[in-house]
């Protein structure tokens, strides 16, 4: 087992009603540490980020892919409230754990869907121990999806393995009637699976094996 | 996690549309039954905001308040002191308020030119 670096976007959010705030517009039911999907209306992955109590602040760690348009779907929505919105990423290194790594010095201890997360300010240039192929491998036995490969805005939470994330009971949020429409009728379209390679389109290529969405019956 | 320097960290640039000024009507209906609320008191106002979330990304929230502590432009609508916050004037001006008389899904409804779309219960909207 090992860590793995998280291309990672860290968003400091001050304010007042926080929890509220991200709540409403993401997947998940967000009153406390939490992994959540932020999605279009047609239910498309804007970003599938965590959700980090820093004191009275909440960090927001996403893909650094998704920034630019993670800041903008949440700027737009902040309109009269007192938030503000502070990019912290290049603070911090984020770092996925799916071990028992040692804790690394000041790290924020975050349970993300990925794995453990750790957050290290960068001064103390912590290292992983693991590759991206390594990391892939471990994804494809655990049938994990990742940000570039099956988490991408192409697809709507529920087709790339990320079902965990939606919540089924919580009120309106951005895409909830897609989402939900797609539950109530069992319909969803598409699903993450594992093939024996060789796989065609695969989103992530293991060495035996291979992660891939293919479209359901 | 390092935001110990958050604070003296320059905060990331808000999209804050201009504000523009708010014209907005009341249907009859509306108006009758929001003297059936007021009755002869006019020292409240009917507050017109905008929250985010909802299945289409933004919510109505009305509101009847003495006063706010939130930025809003004031109107006087058919004898009605109506208040509109200044950050969502772009997302209101031109709307009616309506009120439908149903036993189900009834109440103030909102008619919004703004709106590219509304969700099923037409509560929210983009």
């Amino acid at each position: 087992m090992g860590l793995v670096r998280h291309k990672a976007a860290v968003l400091l959010l001050q304010g007042q009603g926080l929890f509220p705030f991200l709540d409403g517009l993401s997947t998940n039911h967000v009153d406390g540490p939490c992994t959540t999907v932020f999605t279009t209306r047609a239910a498309k992955i804007i970003d599938v980020c965590d959700i980090i109590p820093v004191g009275d602040h909440v960090a927001v760690v996403g893909h650094a892919m998704n920034k630019e348009a993670l800041t903008a779907h949440l700027s737009e929505r902040i309109l009269g409230q007192p938030i503000t919105i502070t990019d912290i990423s290049e603070l911090n290194d984020v770092f996925i754990d799916v071990g028992d790594s040692p804790t690394p010095p000041d790290a924020t201890i975050h349970p993300s869907f990925f794995g453990r997360m750790f957050v290290v300010p960068v001064k103390h240039e912590w290292q992983p121990t693991w590759t991206d192929d390594e990391w892939n491998e471990y994804r494809i036995d655990n049938l994990i999806p990742y940000h570039g490969h099956e988490i991408t805005a192409a697809q709507h939470p529920l087709g790339c393995g990320l079902g965990a994330l939606v919540h089924p009971q919580k009120g309106c949020y951005i895409g909830q009637e897609v989402l939900t429409r797609m539950r109530s009728r069992g319909k969803q379209g598409r699903e993450l699976v594992v093939k024996t390679n060789p796989v065609d389109k695969a989103t992530t290529k293991g060495r035996e094996r291979s992660l891939c969405i293919v479209r359901t019956q | 996690m390092d935001c110990g320097t958050c604070e003296s960290a320059t905060p990331l640039e808000v999209h804050r549309p201009a504000e523009v000024d708010v014209a907005l009507t009341l249907t009859e209906k509306a108006t009758s039954m929001l003297e059936d609320a007021f009755g002869d008191d006019r020292s409240h106002a009917l507050l017109v905001g905008v929250l985010s979330g909802g299945c289409s990304g933004y919510m109505y929230d009305l509101q009847i308040v003495e006063s706010t502590e939130t930025p809003c432009q004031e109107l006087n609508i058919n004898g009605f002191r109506v208040l509109v916050p200044s950050a969502s004037s772009h997302l209101l001006n031109g709307i009616e308020i309506d009120y439908v008389d149903r036993l189900m899904g009834g109440g103030f409804k909102i008619n919004n030119p703004n709106a590219s779309s509304s969700c099923g219960c037409g509560e929210s909207f983009a």
